[in-house]
């Protein structure tokens, strides 16, 4: 049977187009509309493989004695790819969203083109209640709640014991003292790679951001003023010294998370920095590897200043062309419950956004980074909350690669105008 | 018309009324089986044009919703001021250019091969013809994959121990490397439909007059050739100007890569800002209808299909 | 025996025997010439056909070694991309989208180009300067206002959104194809119809649309082609399985976790759209040079 989908058809048929409209709608004969029975809600998420999305969906539709189904619906691995098909459909007015799940930074934007309803005043309390302050603020544009964080994330420092120990170093605790272990074990001829982020794409942004955070500073305030400043020189100048001190991988220029993570497991690096499902790659991929493998907080930009890690995860949002934002709303408090977010951690790896479920022990021991995520999600740093981010992060993309030519003088200046321009629709980036 | 010169009889008026009758009737049929093909075509292209036009005078940001106003050629202004146009002109440039070359050398060997050959003929052509018929993007993510460093064979054979697709250099030379791959085997088609234009006998008698190969090929066959020449050096500049596919699959426009269709892409799909990007889509179109108009004006208008069926 | 060898053994010899063995070494030295040349024509076809097949057969662990061919083979990575529904919708996005838009043009291609060939009206230079402005037309700089079109009228992401578009570029070389063939139709085969006191439109339907079949044949082909490679529209055009067709949802297939990337599946993706197209390209090579070469140079 061609049914394309259970979303209703919704073209409105034009008068030259009707030859191709109507042999669509004959392919598309039979499939059935929401009628009667429980409402569909379908919800868009970034690929769940361990299951346990699709195990929380099945709980809260039979939870919801038959008001509502919840069908689950990936998306693109790419954040960036999972932004584009959510925003072309939205601004299309396409009804056939209920549930999306937004990645941290594109809050603002959705709440301010009106793609996204504000969360309900008890549901607002109640996430402002139980969730950490990092989550909590990621879905927050002007003072107001607009989804329910789902998942967490923040990027550690994964490193090699039995390098380290080649060099009788201790876990260095600075980007500088990181940067010097490498070097020194190249020159005895050790792997001795740092695994970063550098392609052009969002993984620099947060780079980038993380950097210019933990140096105390910000990219923008509030939802359009341009600070950068210092900060951003001094972040702009780490990024350039990784790329050029011959401790970065050679292949910076196009690393992302998957790539750095391979690259680790091959044994080629000493150090990685990146998201916690590195852990479970390695042991799969490769067990010596993961046998040596260690874990610490985010370098610090300055010493002696807590770092201040760009908090990455997802917010789940109802859209505004929703038919049913009371059963999606509804929805949406259920598949944040307490017991769900315990499995999307232990089966899947995904950092909770409840502080009460880090104090649980089956969590700690499934967990082992559990006291490193909760403190950087607390002490967490963000990204820039406008409506314009999409500019803004392409901004810093095209101006901070590649990392190896990065300029700290002098490229500040001519990111803030592009950033600038952004905000009034005017820059072509 | 050869209908009326069939008539050779002194004309009553009452046969040449069902001839003009004829006429007519075959100018309303005309009309009718032409009718839907100019219809779509203009108005699928007329309209969105215009629309374009309109849009590209206005901020017009799908993200700002309230914030839609008319600020005349301010986006043309922002375009043409911003570094980021001219880049991409220039790498758009630098890629058509060198692909277009290499595409011309090969092609012709290809053709040449397709031509004289008297090993496996037709099994040669639909050899050749395989790189036209794949899809655009399996052919990128082929070779995209095989250059890369965590999955392909080219870094290992060419002992690279970094990433060719992590500098500017090595992706230049890896989606040029697919570009020709890609176009060369259309490129070789339209030149083999020139070669066999050129006549056997005047190579023949060269060769008594005592041309050598290579003479032959350069003032006889290539001169012979220049109509089909033009129409396929037409053709792949216009269709490689648009590069999109390859450069989106590699690396979408990183490594300094980013070409013209990227950026309208981006800005008008990615970030929803309509204003600006139906500029980009103006300033390209004129781009592309000025290259074609080189082309067509600058080097004869025989190279334009259908020109000979005008005349 | 080289080609060389041959010759050196020719030039001991005299008189006829001798000049007859210079022509069969001759002869031996350009077949070795032209399979030489065969060889590099398929190396240079076939390598990257070849490494995608091998990648596809990968598994997923050794997806990442870097061997031109497996060390360790599967076919898992078949049984994956149709476990999932995504590329099984996309496919059939891609059948049927394909199969309708091509079906459309060459339908609306076949009048217009009947009536380019064989009728005499005014105007006919203003349709062919129309066709030939949209063959060269920059498709990229249209997807911005089709894409703010459709959404207003609910075309995102729907059959007809691709459909009309596919169709409508497909119009160009269709009408120069079937042009080139209605062309060779001999004329005097309608103008006997039509002193038997046929119409102009009987005169089509009963003599030369049949005749024209070939053409028509030829036609379908390198539309199917041009319309299931496309990507420009259908990554601007489409965002979900309801009508997302094969080259879009390769460039978005969700890998095993959020960050890697599935070789394996975007590898044996690859391989299903590519056989259909290597199918017809080795069964109608003749047709389609023969189209090809039809459609843009007018011998």
């Amino acid at each position: 049977m061609f049914c394309p989908s259970t979303r209703p058809v919704r073209f409105r048929v034009l008068g030259g187009y009707s030859l191709a409209a109507a042999a669509a709608l004959l392919l598309c004969a039979g499939c059935g509309a929401s009628g009667k029975g429980p409402a569909t809600l379908n919800w868009y998420v970034f690929p769940e493989p361990s299951g346990s999305f699709a195990r929380a969906a099945a709980a809260c539709t039979a939870a919801s004695a038959g008001r509502y189904r919840i069908a689950i619906n990936f998306l693109s691995t790419s954040s960036d790819q999972q932004r584009v098909s959510l925003v072309r459909r939205l601004a299309a007015d396409d009804s056939s969203i209920d549930i999306l799940a937004m990645d941290v930074d594109w809050t603002a934007e959705f709440a301010n083109a009106k793609w996204i309803r504000p969360v309900p005043t008890a549901l607002s309390a109640q996430i402002r209640s139980v969730d950490l302050p990092g989550p909590v603020q990621t879905a927050t544009y002007r003072q107001r709640i607009w989804a329910a964080p789902i998942n967490s994330n923040t990027q550690l420092l994964w490193y090699r014991k039995d390098l380290l120990a080649d060099i009788h170093r201790r876990v260095p605790t600075t980007w500088a003292q990181m940067i010097a272990d490498a070097i020194e074990l190249a020159k005895l001829g050790k792997p001795h790679y740092i695994e970063e982020q550098g392609a052009q794409y969002e993984g620099l942004t947060v780079w980038f951001n993380s950097l210019v955070d933990s140096a105390g500073g910000q990219i923008i305030s509030g939802a359009n003023r341009v600070v950068l400043g210092r900060a951003a020189e001094a972040a702009a100048s780490i990024m350039h010294r990784l790329a050029t001190s011959g401790a970065a991988d050679p292949s910076l220029n196009v690393a992302m998370e998957g790539s750095s993570d391979v690259a680790f497991d091959r044994g080629t690096a000493a150090f990685e920095i990146n998201y916690p499902f590195v852990y479970q790659s390695a042991i799969a991929a490769n067990p010596r590897v993961a046998k040596e493998m260690g874990y610490a907080a985010y370098p610090e930009a300055v010493s002696g200043v807590d770092p201040h890690v760009s908090i990455g995860g997802y917010n789940l949002a109802v859209s505004a062309h929703s038919a049913h934002p009371g059963l999606a709303f509804n929805a949406l408090s259920c598949l944040t419950r307490k017991q769900y977010e315990i499995a999307y951690a232990v089966k899947g790896g995904l950092a909770p956004v409840r502080a009460a479920v880090y104090g649980i022990a089956s969590f700690q021991k499934a967990y082992p980074f559990h006291a490193l995520i909760e403190r950087q999600l607390r002490t967490y740093g963000i990204r820039p909350q406008t409506p314009s981010y999409a500019d803004v992060t392409l901004a810093i993309q095209k101006a901070l690669t590649p990392t190896s030519a990065i300029q700290p003088a002098t490229v500040v200046d001519s990111l803030r105008n592009e950033i600038r321009l952004s905000l009034s629709s005017g820059a072509l980036l | 018309m050869s209908a009326v010169a069939a008539e050779t009889a002194p004309g009553t008026r009452s046969r040449r009324r069902r001839l003009t009758e004829r006429a007519r009737d075959e100018r309303r049929l005309a009309a009718l089986l032409v009718a839907p093909a100019a219809i779509v075509m203009i108005a699928v292209t007329a309209y969105p044009i215009i629309d374009a036009v309109v849009l590209s005078l206005q901020r017009a940001d799908l993200r700002f919703p309230g914030a839609t106003k008319f600020v005349g050629f301010s986006n043309y202004g922002h375009v043409l001021s911003a570094p980021v146009w001219w880049q991409d002109v220039f790498h758009t440039a630098i890629i058509t250019a060198i692909s277009v070359a290499i595409e011309f050398g090969v092609g012709m060997a290809l053709a040449l091969v397709m031509y004289r050959t008297i090993v496996a003929r037709g099994l040669t052509r639909a050899v050749v013809l395989i790189p036209y018929g794949i899809v655009a993007v399996v052919a990128a993510e082929s070779w995209q994959l095989a250059w890369s460093l965590n999955s392909g064979w080219i870094p290992k054979l060419l002992g690279l121990s970094g990433d060719p697709l992590s500098h500017t250099f090595g992706t230049y030379v890896a989606i040029i490397v697919t570009e020709v791959w890609k176009n060369t085997p259309f490129m070789a088609l339209l030149l083999l439909a020139g070669l066999a234009l050129v006549s056997d006998e005047l190579l023949e008698a060269a060769k008594v007059d005592g041309a050598n190969a290579w003479q032959r090929f350069t003032r006889i066959t290539i001169p012979l050739m220049k109509p089909a020449i033009l129409v396929a050096l037409l053709f792949r500049t216009l269709d490689a100007f648009r590069i999109f596919d390859t450069i989106y699959i590699f690396n979408q426009g990183a490594q300094g890569t980013e070409s013209l269709s990227i950026l309208n892409y981006k800005t008008l799909l990615d970030r929803l800002n309509l204003g600006l990007g139906s500029s980009v889509s103006m300033l390209l179109f004129v781009l592309v209808a000025l290259i074609a108009f080189v082309f067509i004006k600058g080097f004869g208008a025989s190279a334009a299909p259908g020109a000979e069926a005008v005349s | 025996m080289s080609g060389r060898e041959a010759t050196r053994v020719g030039r001991v010899r005299t008189g006829a025997s001798a000049r007859r063995s210079i022509l069969l070494s001759q002869h031996a030295r350009r077949l070795t010439g032209w399979s030489g040349a065969f060889l590099l024509v398929l190396a240079f076809s076939l390598v990257p056909v070849l490494w995608i097949a091998f990648l596809s057969l990968k598994t997923p662990a050794s997806a990442t070694d870097g061997a031109f061919i497996p060390h360790h083979w599967t076919l898992s990575n078949y049984s994956d991309i149709f476990k999932t529904g995504i590329f099984t919708s996309a496919l059939r996005n891609s059948i049927g989208i394909a199969l309708i838009s091509t079906a459309l043009a060459v339908i609306i291609a076949s009048a217009a180009a009947y009536a380019i060939a064989r009728l005499e009206f005014p105007g006919k230079r203003a349709i062919l300067a129309v066709v030939l402005g949209v063959a060269l037309f920059p498709q990229i700089a249209l997807v911005g206002p089709l894409y703010n079109l459709w959404r207003q009228v609910g075309l995102y992401d729907t059959w007809p959104g691709l459909i009309i578009p596919y169709m409508t570029f497909a119009l160009p070389l269709s009408i120069f194809v079937l042009w080139s063939f209605f062309r060779e139709i001999p004329g005097d085969l309608e103008e006997a119809a039509e002193v038997d006191g046929a119409t102009p439109f009987q005169a089509f339907t009963r003599v030369i649309a049949p005749l024209a079949a070939p053409g028509i044949v030829t036609t379908f082909i390198l539309v199917f082609i041009i319309c299931w490679n496309d990507f420009v529209f259908a990554i601007s055009l489409t965002s979900t399985t309801s009508a997302e067709t094969v080259p879009a949802a390769i460039s978005t297939f969700p890998g095993v976790s959020q960050f890697t990337v599935p070789y394996g599946d975007i590898a044996a993706a690859a391989v299903v759209v590519t056989v259909p197209v290597i199918v017809l390209v080795l069964l109608f090579q003749r047709r389609i040079v023969a189209g090809l070469t039809a459609g843009a140079v007018k011998g």
